[in-house]
């Protein structure tokens, strides 16, 4: 047995309620509507870059923090607190339900408030010192938001961000699904949030890894991602009524590269098997892969070597990068949703600028909507660091 | 709250001038050791890692090799309140400053994972790893996610705490602190080996408050993680403090192995 591999099976926990915002909208309804029609939420930069890149930018507006936590205003806090607006009623179920000191805030995110540590950086660079209102505590550290969290959702139980660049919307899941199991909450909220970055945008393109159309995974002539800004909340409970539930969720490291996966995705591979070992099920009971399908050549090639070694059933891989971008971060949380959206409403969106395919990419990509009963849904994200992480969803 | 009881397997801290957790048990400072070394890295990694990184993996490694785990499998958590923060305003500096191209190298490593991805990699680690935050709350944090990958899992769990100092241009905005790192092996409680055993809770008042560290480290987000490993290499047995007073008051509940 390796580590990690529970010597009992954890059994599968209710997903109550979920919210989700992104370049698509900031409602369930809008996601389900775009996602339904094949319409990509990517666009031109709503900032000025020295370099050409479509970006998947937020357009919601973001509501304001009470007086109390406008010390901590960040657009990644704002954006957070669109999404417990979206979450209010099962969360007012779980508060109900459930002690407060017994429900759990763990999140994820990348940029945490970097946004505005740049606003303000950039200030102190031209005129000597920092804006007024500008707090590195209250607004940089990954830390600070969970303390807004916190405050506007009356949780009170063990709260932390997880910060492993984009996988971390997904990791969430899975400490809320140990410590459930091991009795110390009885809920959690999870997920994660990251914001357009001046900093991230430049880095990216100092790997070259930016494509300067919108993203096309999977395509043969792919040359990257396309940056997007969003996030997504889950509550997980131990009880409670949920059309979809977590069943499991594979953790890995690739051991590899600091940044590059490694190329015949080994690691991605163990991430799938751990989920459906863990999950107590068969690759024949998974029935659509949502992939981490970045756009990049190497991810998308070793993602689709890994997803070919685990499944001989040809299902359907689509990766909706293409239409929210790479939320970074946040991407592993929102596309944790889009599965569990494929599972309430039985279809599956369009893969985007997918064809002509790589023929080196020998999965079933559908470039149509695809319409069926969809009982088990796998959720892929890969991170630098060679971190890999697999969500698996099932119908309750 | 009460978290699960565990078994503490192994330890390891370093800070200036204390390069490792028997310097530091000694009470004898080596005053060429103002840097950590990272030496449980690989040359090429070595380069790449920052200062935090390189604190990471040296009280790692010397946790590891107390607790006798297998670093190749064992899962790794890393906290750290501020993470790459100084990486991250080279960059700035890199874009607004100098007028320059980001470096992609250091682009790479500015992520808050960068320490527990080059750690995985030195130790050929192909299982889970995590990287997480919570201010002054992360060394609870990180025990928390230890001690919930303990009890589900019946594994030993390496984690480990660190902050650099915040970066200088930003030190009119946080307090200043001097780099404090530690680490700990956590195991099943009541059948291996061990330093001792503890319980992460909330509501007990503190008993034990170690008194050796200088202001600086007090300052710093880590020391929680850090005394509970001066307690653990003294024997003690007691409540200690997760955080300075700036925290949400956890509390691991120590109980020293007999000797």
């Amino acid at each position: 047995m390796s580590a990690g591999d529970p010597t009992t099976r954890l059994g599968p926990l209710p997903i109550t309620g979920y919210s989700v915002l992104s370049a698509l909208g900031g409602t369930r309804q809008q996601h389900l509507d775009a996602l339904a029609a094949g319409r990509t939420g990517l666009g031109p930069a709503p900032f000025e870059l020295p370099f050409a890149t479509s970006v998947g930018a937020v357009r919601e507006p973001l509501p304001d923090l009470p007086p109390a936590l406008a010390a901590w205003t960040t657009r990644l806090s704002r954006m957070l607190a669109h999404l417990i607006a979206g979450l209010d009623e099962p969360l007012r179920r779980a508060r109900a339900r459930w002690r407060p000191e017994r429900i759990g805030v763990l999140l994820g995110t990348s940029t945490a408030g970097a946004e505005s540590t740049e606003r303000a950086y950039r200030e102190f660079v031209r005129v000597g010192s920092f804006p007024n209102g500008y707090d590195f505590l209250k607004q940089h550290t990954f830390g600070a938001p969970l303390h807004v969290v916190a405050a506007l959702t009356g949780a009170r139980g063990p709260a932390w961000m997880v910060s492993t660049a984009c996988t971390s919307g997904a990791k969430p899941l899975a400490s809320a699904w140990r410590l459930i199991h091991a009795g110390v909450i009885d809920a959690a909220i999870v997920g994660g949030a990251d914001t357009l970055c001046t900093m991230t945008l430049h880095g990216f393109q100092s790997l070259q890894a930016l494509d300067q159309q919108p993203c096309r995974p999977f395509h043969k002539d792919r040359l990257g991602i396309s940056i997007g800004e969003g996030g997504a909340l889950l509550l997980l409970e131990r009880t409670g009524d949920g059309r979809v539930r977590l069943e499991s969720v594979g953790e890995t490291s690739d051991a590899y590269h600091i940044s590059a996966p490694h190329p015949e995705g080994h690691g991605a591979e163990a991430a799938m098997r751990q989920a459906l070992q863990f999950a107590g099920i068969g690759p024949g009971e998974i029935d659509h892969v949502n992939a981490h399908g970045t756009g990049t050549k190497l991810n998308d090639t070793a993602e689709a070597k890994a997803i070919g070694r685990v499944f001989a059933h040809p299902l359907p891989v689509v990766s909706t990068k293409c239409y929210t971008g790479h939320t970074l971060a946040a991407a592993g949380a929102i596309e944790a949703v889009f599965a569990a959206m494929a599972i309430e409403e039985g279809f599956l969106p369009p893969a985007l600028c997918s064809e002509p395919r790589d023929p080196d990419v020998l999965l079933h990509v559908p470039t149509s909507r695809t319409t069926g009963t969809f009982r088990r849904v796998l959720s892929n994200s890969f991170a630098f660091g060679g971190n890999n992480v697999s969500v698996l969803l099932g119908a309750s | 709250m009460r978290f699960p009881r565990v078994a503490i397997l192994g330890v390891g801290m370093w800070q200036p001038t204390f390069p490792s957790s028997q310097h530091w048990l000694a009470g004898t400072p080596d005053e060429t050791a103002l840097k950590p070394l990272g030496l449980a890295l690989d040359r090429v990694n070595r380069r790449r890692a920052g200062q935090l990184g390189r604190a990471l993996a040296d009280v790692t490694a010397e946790a590891i090799a107390m607790a006798k785990v297998d670093g190749s499998t064992v899962a790794t958590i890393v906290g750290s309140a501020i993470g790459e923060a100084a990486t991250m305003i080279g960059l700035l500096d890199q874009m607004w400053r100098h007028q320059q191209p980001m470096s992609p190298a250091d682009f790479t490593v500015s992520v808050h994972n960068a320490a527990s991805g080059l750690i995985s990699i030195a130790n050929k680690n192909r299982g889970m790893t995590t990287s997480i935050a919570a201010d002054e709350n992360t060394p609870a944090a990180a025990l928390m996610e230890a001690i919930g990958l303990v009890v589900t899992t019946d594994q030993p769990v390496l984690l480990a705490c660190a902050d650099e100092p915040a970066p200088e241009n930003l030190a009119g905005q946080a307090p200043p602190w001097a780099m404090l790192a530690s680490a700990m092996v956590l195991g099943p409680a009541g059948r291996t080996p061990q330093l001792g055993e503890l319980v992460v809770a909330h509501g007990p008042t503190a008993t034990l408050r170690p008194e050796r560290f200088a202001p600086l480290a007090v300052a710093n987000p880590q020391i929680g993680l850090a005394w509970l490993v001066d307690a653990v290499l003294r024997g003690h047995s007691g409540i200690v403090p997760l955080d300075a007073g700036t925290g949400r008051g956890f509390v691991a509940e120590l109980t020293a192995a007999p000797r």
